[in-house]
């Protein structure tokens, strides 16, 4: 990895995380009216998969979407006005904080129902395979996904008929508020071996050279044996499941995790490069703001449009 | 804004002419062979996969998809895993993509174990995101009705899934309402369709329909015109209705309309309408269940729109409010049969259960239409 890279990666995660910053400030004001499931501390999981993929690459994600959907190449100020319901917005107001997409840059929609867009990776991957451009698909989701139904039938689908899809398992060990230990029978790499795709792991999420390394890997694999791979990537959520706070208090895990990911994360530990980069950022993140107030309402007649 | 619950995409009868290919057909052909013409009609656009568990094996999906992946290929005609769940969620990634996926359920209860994917995401794909994706695909339910199919093989969810926005639920009850129909889903509609096709169908004879077609595919269809009584049927119910009105009108002068209601989730209102502020009387039967159902909502339409057209209490017939049984003289009894649909109508038109009409005897409509397969 070089510095160059690891500059352009270190701004990417940092942007993803001054944003998330605003919208808890901007939180309290209530113009924000959808909620919001934050990445706090696991930006460098999006930033490297990111990296990893190309742009016409399709990826499917989830309703913790504002770190993808920003790493992918969607634009900012459609994010803000979409959280501001705004007509403006990449979902036209429609879809809220919890479903993003920006088709452009192969961001396929983002879903609120856990492990339900894997398939659809999946079948994108169906498709692309028979395309025959090279592309291939991706689906990001949390570890509470593995423990759905549709997980386990999309990783054997795509196994069997060996399709060129990534799955990237972002592990942040909670499924809202519960550990793997009240929720798993199963180690999450092993029982994905057993469908015969090829596994790689990374345990220090917070590093986004790693994690684009490792993805790299991983997609050059997939791209030359037209056959999935998934990856694990170790994370930490920050904030609460839901809302701009922090949970600390309500003692289903301890402050002392934050602490000793933060003492690693490299947004918090670079200052240099951090104050390098921050002024330009958060000019970036004031226009956006500027410009989902700006914007308008969608009209009456959106209630009604896209419907059927 | 307007209620109408036709969209843009659902023109009701106002729609341009088809171009689907007209059958000059002077035969007669069987609901089924017209499902598997359809299928194959559908294959010759490369876009198009067929996925569905046994849509390659030795039976086809009741022969509707037999020797067509021999003929297209297995990476055209996909068997597929014990997994609806995944099924229709590949089918929505692989449509986003390009690819028009038509799917099988060999029965209409398996499909529920696709609700998640078809109702929170196949119905809101193109709604949430703001009209930024399109995922048009053809769901093809099969209702397993026949005799003892039980409680899990046999039920008929149209108004589950015509319950929800964003999904557009048909019931064709002819061979030539699946050919226009599905050449219409395949090469016209840019949505989601769910088909939901009647087993006892699949075996019984239509003649063909000439004439151009200038309607919506979709759209109700008026099947009978009549002046006493507008009868609105789904599927089956609507040969047993054509079948009652011919009784009632040699039997009794009864005169029946009947609107065949064909889409359950974009009906045509206009035409219901019409009907019922005509004749007075209504009488509606569906496959399915009454309460919440189509009968409600044909009832809601009338209801709404035209309170004071109705000159006699509404009369729903349907499924009873149980789980199908299997003993056959209970199952006789869940089902409506010939007797109860004319008693029905003679009722709402002379206005007393004492209407003096004589009432048919068929026995079981599962038993009848092995002996009888038409043509219609």
């Amino acid at each position: 990895m070089t510095t160059e890279s690891y500059k352009e990666l270190f701004r990417q995660a940092l942007r993803i995380r001054l944003v998330e910053e605003r919208v808890i400030t901007e939180y309290p004001g209530d113009k924000i009216q959808s909620p919001v499931h934050l990445s706090i501390g696991q930006e460098a999981v999006a930033v490297g998969v990111c990296a990893a993929l190309r742009p016409q690459d399709p990826l499917y994600c989830t309703y913790r979407s504002h770190a993808f959907y920003l790493a992918k190449g969607g634009d900012l100020n459609a994010m803000m006005a979409e959280l501001y319901g705004k007509v403006d917005g990449c979902c036209r107001g429609k879809g809220g904080s919890m479903h993003l997409a920006a088709p452009g840059v192969g961001f396929m929609g983002t879903s609120a129902i856990v492990a339900s867009n894997l398939p659809h990776a999946v079948g994108a991957a169906l498709a692309l395979k028979r395309e025959g451009k090279g592309r291939i698909a991706a689906a990001v989701f949390g570890d509470g996904a593995c423990e759905q139904g549709v997980y386990h039938e999309s990783l054997n689908f795509a196994a069997l008929h060996a399709l060129p899809v990534l799955f990237l398992c972002e592990n942040n060990g909670l499924a809202v508020h519960t550990g793997p230990q009240d929720r798993q029978a199963f180690t999450i790499r092993t029982h994905a071996e057993t469908y015969g795709i090829p596994t790689l792991a990374v345990e220090d999420g917070h590093e986004f050279c790693r994690v684009a390394e490792t993805v790299r890997k991983a997609v050059q694999d997939i791209r030359e044996t037209q056959a999935p791979c998934f990856v694990e990537v170790k994370t930490y959520r920050s904030r609460e499941h839901v809302g701009p706070g922090e949970d600390f208090s309500a003692g289903y895990r301890p402050r002392e995790d934050f602490d000793s990911w933060m003492a690693k994360d490299p947004l918090e530990q670079d200052s240099a490069t951090r104050s390098d980069l921050t002024p330009a950022i958060l000019s970036e993140i004031d226009r956006a703001i500027q410009f989902a107030e700006a914007s308008a309402w969608p009209g009456e007649e959106e209630l009604l449009a896209h419907v059927s | 804004m307007s209620p109408s619950a036709n969209s843009a995409r659902h023109s009701g009868a106002a729609s341009p002419a088809l171009d689907a290919p007209r059958s000059d057909r002077s035969e007669a052909i069987s609901y089924g062979a017209a499902v598997r013409q359809a299928m194959r009609d559908a294959l010759r656009d490369p876009r198009v996969i067929i996925m569905g568990q046994g849509v390659s094996d030795h039976k086809g999906t009741f022969g509707t998809t037999l020797g067509l992946a021999e003929e297209f290929g297995r990476d055209r005609v996909i068997e597929m895993p014990i997994a609806e769940d995944s099924m229709t969620g590949i089918a929505l990634g692989a449509s986003l993509h390009g690819l028009y996926p038509i799917q099988t359920h060999i029965r209409a209860d398996f499909g529920l174990l696709a609700t998640n994917q078809l109702i929170n995401l196949i119905a809101k794909y193109r709604y949430m995101f703001g009209g930024a994706f399109e995922a048009p695909m053809l769901i093809r339910m099969v209702v397993g009705r026949s005799w003892g199919q039980g409680a899990q093989h046999s039920q008929s969810p149209q108004s589950l899934f015509a319950h929800i926005p964003g999904l557009s639920v048909i019931m064709p009850s002819s061979a030539q309402s699946i050919l226009d129909s599905y050449a219409h889903a395949v090469r016209k509609f840019p949505g989601p369709v769910i088909s939901i096709e009647h087993r006892l169908l699949y075996d019984l004879e239509f003649k063909g329909d000439p004439g151009v077609h200038t309607i919506d595919p979709f759209a109700s269809k008026l099947a009978r015109p009549g002046r006493d009584v507008t009868v609105v049927a789904t599927s089956i119910m609507v040969l047993q209705a054509l079948r009652a009105a011919d009784f009632l009108s040699a039997d009794a002068g009864i005169d029946c309309e009947i609107i065949d209601l064909h889409s359950i989730s974009h009906p045509n209102h206009a035409m219901i309408l019409e009907s019922v502020e005509r004749t007075g009387r209504l009488v509606v039967i569906d496959t399915s269940w009454r309460p919440y159902g189509v009968s409600a909502e044909i009832c809601r339409i009338v209801c709404e729109s035209s309170p004071g057209a109705l000159r006699a209490p509404v009369v729903t017939l349907g499924m009873q409010p149980a789980p199908c049984p299997t003993a056959k003289n209970l199952e006789d009894m869940f089902y409506p049969e010939m007797a109860q649909l004319v008693d029905a109508i003679a009722r709402v038109v002379r206005g007393s259960a004492d209407h003096g009409v004589r009432l048919p005897d068929e026995g079981s409509m599962a038993d009848l239409y092995k002996r009888f397969r038409g043509p219609f």
